[in-house]
């Protein structure tokens, strides 16, 4: 039986499920069953609009989870507070798992009952920037693409007819496009923080494409995949040694990737001109509270301590709503990128509230949304 | 800032007092006649653990060229461990203020019981004597001084 731990490889039973996920099809199965067995009541998966655009929902609907099939790499969108008050199923990116443990922490999801897939994850892009790099880069036509996949640090596309073009990210970011900024100095390539770590980095041979790589992370994890191969939905065999240290050599490689451009961005600014820095970015903020509301980590509501201070009036020299924020996320910040993602005059966010919570977050050891750690900032006594 | 030519450019420094402790000391050091400069102006509040550093920012935002968060020494609090809960968040403060560009000079955490007046006089003095040479603070905004 299934023990925590345990890596396996495996892929859905039913063809048409496995031939319309994009390696095995895999989660949408375990999703399915745990929808079908009772295990949750609801499952929170993306609807397709169209190859770059697609809405979370919330769906008790078998037929929804199976349409939702396949990997999608430009719908940048944080699914944490789905989850919120709900028993739920939830396939996510490192980042949202990590929105919904932050969640937790703050009493807001009730952990116990809510079953979390972690997706390996080397980046997201913007639909429209996307489209844009297709038509510059690749020369195809975006209404032209059937899927996409990150691979050997290629992002390579497919074409309805079959053909297949990839470019090297770097490459890619060169030119100005690739992945979101926050992507690339994320250090969470496999979710380990969630219940299982799943991908397709690992699966080699014949499997490869059609089968994907399981970690066990937790109790929950075993539940999730017990109930799936009990209900006859999946199949699985351990993962070879081989594959296991593939997949490590993957996640290397991204880890690397991400700390060059960390090293990139965050370039230090001087002591004198910080405070100049700060002022002249968020001189441009109209208070539209945006950054705020997509935020996977407040929990506050709509009387939240920051939007009392949300007034143009005061006229300070710096957003007195960015100094509540800034205190507010310097430990917890999970740097999924959304504020950046909405804010209406391009303010870089997350990089700005990035370089506070990678001070403090080092200086106590924690890393947000990982584990379910109390935040060092609640902390009573000083550590 | 502008400064007006016959007068000379004095720090306004912003203190939060614990109703306890820390008040208590400011008036053993008025009650004492220790000499002190004239730039502090005092915040009572219940027990330190109210500060939020909300009102440490906001006394920044509103003018202050320096703020004092005083308390009862580790172990005194009058509801049982407020202070400790103050140095928490005052860690965080004081980083904050770091990467926000600020001098460190500018933020300070002192524990003064309710009988060490001239602990309070000194502490007063000294950082006076720091922000006078720092000058105004970059957050001051126009028109105040």
């Amino acid at each position: 039986m299934i023990e925590v731990g345990d890596k396996v490889i495996g892929y859905s039973t039913d063809p048409g499920v496995r031939n319309k996920g994009a390696s095995g099809g895999l989660v949408t199965a375990i999703l399915a069953a745990a929808l079908e067995k009772g295990l949750v009541e609801e499952v929170v998966v993306l609807k397709h609009i169209n190859e770059y655009e697609a809405i979370p929902i919330i769906t008790s609907d078998v037929e929804d989870v199976l349409a939702s099939a396949g990997s999608m790499h430009t719908v940048p969108v944080n699914l944490a507070k789905y989850a919120v008050g709900k028993n739920v199923a939830m396939p996510g990116k490192p980042c949202d798992i990590r929105g919904v443990i932050e969640q937790a922490k703050r009493n807001e999801v009730n952990i116990d009952n809510t079953y979390l897939i972690g997706l390996n994850c080397g980046g997201t892009m913007y639909p429209v920037q996307t489209q844009e790099m297709l038509i510059n880069m690749y020369d195809i036509d975006p209404e032209d693409v059937k899927g996409e996949n990150i691979e050997k640090g290629n992002l390579i596309f497919r074409t309805k007819s079959g053909e297949e073009k990839g470019i090297s990210i770097d490459e890619l970011e060169e030119a100005g496009y690739g992945r979101r900024v926050s992507c690339r100095y994320c250090d969470v390539k496999i979710p380990v923080n969630a219940d299982l770590a799943c991908g397709n980095w690992g699966v080699i041979g014949e499997l490869s494409g059609n089968a994907t790589f399981c970690e066990v992370m937790n109790e929950k994890g075993v539940r999730l995949l017990e109930n799936a191969i009990d209900a006859g939905y999946i199949e699985i065999e351990p993962a070879s040694e081989k594959a296991i240290a593939i997949r490590e050599k993957v996640n290397n490689v991204m880890l690397s990737m991400g700390e060059k451009w960390s090293e990139k961005i965050f370039t230090e600014i001087p002591d004198g001109e910080r405070t100049q820095y700060y002022m002249e970015q968020f001189a441009d903020c109209i208070n539209c509270g945006a950054c705020k509301e997509v935020c996977p980590v407040c929990t506050c509501g709509e009387d939240s301590k920051c939007t009392m201070y949300h007034n143009l009036e005061d006229n300070y020299r710096m957003s007195m709503f960015h100094m509540v924020r800034l205190m507010h996320l310097s430990d917890s910040c999970i740097g999924c990128g959304q504020c950046t993602d909405v804010c209406p005059v391009d303010i870089p966010l997350t990089t700005i509230f990035r370089r506070f919570a990678d001070k403090s977050q080092k200086k106590y050891n924690y890393k947000a949304g990982m584990t379910l750690e109390r935040p060092p900032f609640l902390e009573v006594m000083p550590r | 800032m502008k400064m007006t030519e016959n007068k000379q450019w004095e720090p306004k420094i912003v203190a939060f007092c614990c109703n306890w402790c820390s008040y208590g000391g400011a008036d053993t050091a008025g009650m004492g006649r220790f000499q002190q400069p004239a730039s502090l102006r005092i915040i009572r509040v219940m027990c330190s653990g109210r500060i939020d550093p909300l009102h440490v920012f906001n006394a920044f935002l509103e003018g202050a060229d320096a703020v004092l968060v005083t308390g009862c020494h580790l172990g005194d609090c009058h509801y049982v461990n407020g202070n400790y809960k103050t140095q928490v968040r005052y860690d965080f403060m004081e980083d904050m203020i770091k990467e926000l560009g600020l001098e460190p000079e500018r933020l300070h955490l002192s524990w003064i019981s309710a009988s060490e007046g001239e602990k309070f006089a000194n502490f007063v003095r000294e950082v006076t004597e720091q922000v006078r040479k720092l000058g105004p603070s970059p957050l001051k905004p126009e028109g105040v001084n």
